[in-house]
């Protein structure tokens, strides 16, 4: 079990996070962004839809197109109002940008929903955290306390401390009272959610971008980004210390003080807009080794690519991997990324929820086997037969996200692979006998 | 295999499914057990196999089976 | 009316329901277990408790009308349906019509099995176990036969299959408990502690209490 960081270094960026330096009341978001705007749904789309504003929380689903479907599917008889989530419950450890928008703008992230639940006529907004960043919750209650929105109902859930509580229908389960586990989906949630409701259920950072696109105008939040790709995005980087104590990138950051005063691992909540490179957030290091695009649920990118590595879905897609969530993790000077994949996929099988059974037999085999490669046996033909078998069988992308950060390591990074069988990469985990 | 005209797909309803295997035994054409006993669904089902089909998924204990439009 | 052939029929239906329904009982339990061979598939054994239940229902069917069209002992219709209130042998005969509403919902149960939700219909399915205990206790208490030899043995080797089987049930359930999803263990482990700096310093815990993001001083704009 795998703790969130305790602390996270926010940097002020060019929209979402523009206004941070002036505090999260709402008096200051007032003065920076100006009042809410009225928009129904028609406004609303025809705002979004031309920046193709996508969900962050991995999927990337069009935002546009959830609204779309949640405007087909309601009526205004009692039991089929829409209803608005808001999804911070952010169970993967190495994201923290939902949980920091909370904290450092969490106006912006209720403007969105309150925008989103106006233009569906829904009633009711629903804000999820995690048991485990309780500060998040915290600072979301807050907000909710100074807000006076006319005709909406804030209603604040936890969700356990678990890898799948983020899911979407996990999230569901939660605010029906159920387990906050997943469970298999037959329609999106957008035509039938929470208590059979059509459901506009996105991640924080979503309805952030609603709202910077309805108070900047289209036209400057196009300004930013690249035209198939307009926008920003958020990205949680996780680096360990240099050598020196410092972190990388030149926005600084200074993670958390370790024992004698020396940092260990940093976490850093950044903006970058669509397309920008990767060189001007990253230290030399990161740039230099095998890089964690996209989670524990990501993809490997070989330390070739890293340097010239633009924060885009097009230029990451090409190379086998995608921003998902924006969690960006870099390895330390020897460290080995077969080992590092061992030990996170050990941690994925054990947060498997127990419900689908290719999952909760597969992973542990699949882990199983991936630390027998760190200990220097070649398991390979074994890790792709268990890959092969548990996609697409289990009520969530659990399994799905498992075996794709394994198979980018058995191709991406091949080459290290070998060097690591052949006891060529000079990691730890040779030396020593047993793996984490 | 990819779908053609009137053709359904199988679906298993994971958390509901405990392995039971009969499935499998019922529409072998479609469905094999992977090694922990679970369905493998290999790919959609002709009108030809239809009334199978929907035995296979009748017979299951745990309702786990569904067939869906392609 | 009235007939030695209604009551032999009547009689007859009891015995033979308390062999066929004790059989599907068994087969029950046994469609729950893992194991099958090529030569005896599980879906016999399901097929086979499913068919047993149908002619069960039969049997109970027959057997009620028989004792109610059957006017040497008075059993008026509505006594097969109601427990209590009966004048012939009241608590045995409320028994057997206990037996027979919960047989009556366990059908209806199955029969729209599709329709509603697996929990349940499980739920009501368990209940057969109390609907043969209550239908062997009517037979032992309410039987004409049941003083003889034959029918004693009868009974005793049904409700032994019927009790082996639900034990084994129940053993079954208890130790595959465990093996579904487990509370997650406390969280230990930080971060940094699954990507270890070259120090050998272990991560701090950093307790959290205020705001825990720290806004960085702005720098130049990275367009």
């Amino acid at each position: 079990m795998i703790r969130p960081p305790d602390v996270v270094d926010v940097t002020p960026g060019p929209m979402l996070l523009s206004g941070i330096a002036d505090g999260p009341s709402l008096a200051a978001h007032r003065v920076r962004q100006g009042p809410l705007p009225e928009a129904d749904a028609g406004a609303l789309l025809a705002v979004i839809a031309p920046l193709a504003v996508r969900g962050r929380g991995g999927a990337g689903f069009p935002l546009a197109r959830k609204i779309d479907t949640v405007l087909a599917h309601r009526s205004r008889r009692p039991g089929r109002r829409p209803v608005v989530v808001v999804n911070a419950a952010e169970g993967e450890p190495a994201s923290a940008k939902d949980s920091a928008l909370l904290d450092v703008a969490p106006h912006l992230v209720l403007d969105g929903a309150v925008l989103a639940a106006r233009a569906l006529g829904a009633g009711t907004v629903h804000l999820v955290t995690s048991v485990d960043r309780p500060w998040a919750g915290a600072a979301a209650a807050r907000a909710v306390a100074e807000r006076d929105d006319h005709g909406i109902r804030w209603s604040r859930h936890e969700a356990q401390a678990r890898f799948v509580s983020g899911q979407a229908r996990a999230v569901l389960e939660l605010l029906s009272g159920r387990s906050g586990l997943p469970v298999t989906s037959w329609v999106p949630e957008s035509m039938s959610g929470h208590r059979g409701r059509p459901t506009l259920l996105s991640n924080a950072e979503s309805f952030a971008h609603l709202a910077a696109a309805v108070h900047v105008g289209a036209d400057r939040y196009a300004s930013y980004g690249t035209p198939q790709e307009p926008g920003t995005t958020l990205l949680t980087l996780t680096e360990p210390a240099g050598p020196d104590g410092s972190f990388g990138g030149s926005s600084g950051g200074s993670g958390r003080a370790g024992v004698d005063g020396v940092p260990v691992v940093g976490v850093r909540v950044v903006e970058v807009c669509h397309g920008d490179a990767a060189s001007q957030v990253l230290s030399a290091q990161a740039l230099a080794n095998p890089l964690l695009v996209g989670g524990f649920h990501g993809a490997w990118l070989s330390p070739r690519d890293v340097p010239a590595l633009r924060w885009s879905n097009a230029h990451l897609r090409a190379l086998g991997a995608s921003l998902g969530a924006g969690c960006v993790i870099t390895l330390a000077r020897g460290q080995c990324p077969v080992e590092e994949t061992a030990r996170i996929v050990t941690y994925l099988a054990a947060e498997s929820a127990g419900r689908c059974g290719p999952c909760f037999n597969g992973l542990p085999a699949l882990a199983d086997e991936v630390r027998g490669l760190a200990e220097g046996a070649d398991t390979r033909r074994r890790i792709a037969e268990l890959t092969g078998l548990v996609r697409g069988r289990g009520a969530c992308a659990h399994p799905d996200g498992t075996a794709r950060i394994v198979t980018s390591l058995l191709t991406t990074l091949d080459g290290e692979v070998e060097e690591h069988l052949d006891g060529r990469c000079g990691c730890r985990a040779l030396s020593t006998v047993g793996a984490a | 295999m990819s779908a053609g005209a009137g053709d359904v797909v199988l679906r298993v309803d994971w958390p509901e499914c405990r392995a039971r295997g009969l499935c499998a035994e019922l529409l072998p054409e479609r469905i094999v057990l992977d090694e922990w006993g679970y369905p493998v669904v290999l790919g959609p089902v002709s009108p030809a196999l239809q009334a199978l089909a929907r035995e296979a998924a009748d017979a299951c204990p745990r309702r786990a089976l569904h067939l869906r439009p392609a | 009316m009235t007939a030695p052939l209604l009551w032999y029929l009547n009689r007859g239906t009891g015995i033979a329901l308390l062999v066929v329904f004790s059989v599907t009982v068994v087969l029950g339990v046994l469609a729950t277990g893992r194991s099958s061979t090529p030569l005896w598939p599980r879906f016999v054994t399901q097929g086979l408790h499913r068919t047993l239940a149908a002619l069960s229902v039969l049997l109970l069917v027959g057997h009620a009308v028989t004792a109610v069209v059957d006017e040497y002992v008075d059993i008026r219709w509505w006594q097969a349906f109601v427990p209590f209130g009966g004048t012939y042998e009241r608590w045995w005969l409320g028994l057997g019509a206990l037996a027979l509403d919960v047989t009556l919902l366990i059908v209806a149960t199955s029969l729209a099995r599709a329709r509603i939700p697996h929990r349940v219909w499980f739920a009501v399915h368990l209940t057969t176990y109390a609907a043969w205990a209550a239908g062997v206790a009517h037979g032992i208490g309410i039987g004409t036969d049941s003083q003889r030899g034959w029918l004693a043995a009868i009974t005793l080797g049904c409700v032994v299959a019927v009790a082996v089987a639900a034990l084994a049930r129940v053993v079954d359930v208890v130790r595959s408990r465990p093996r579904r999803s487990v509370a997650p263990a406390p969280s230990t482990t930080t971060l940094g502690e699954l990507f270890p700096a070259t120090s050998t310093q272990a991560a701090p815990r950093v307790t959290s209490g205020g705001a825990s993001t720290r806004v960085a001083a702005p720098t130049g704009s990275r367009r």
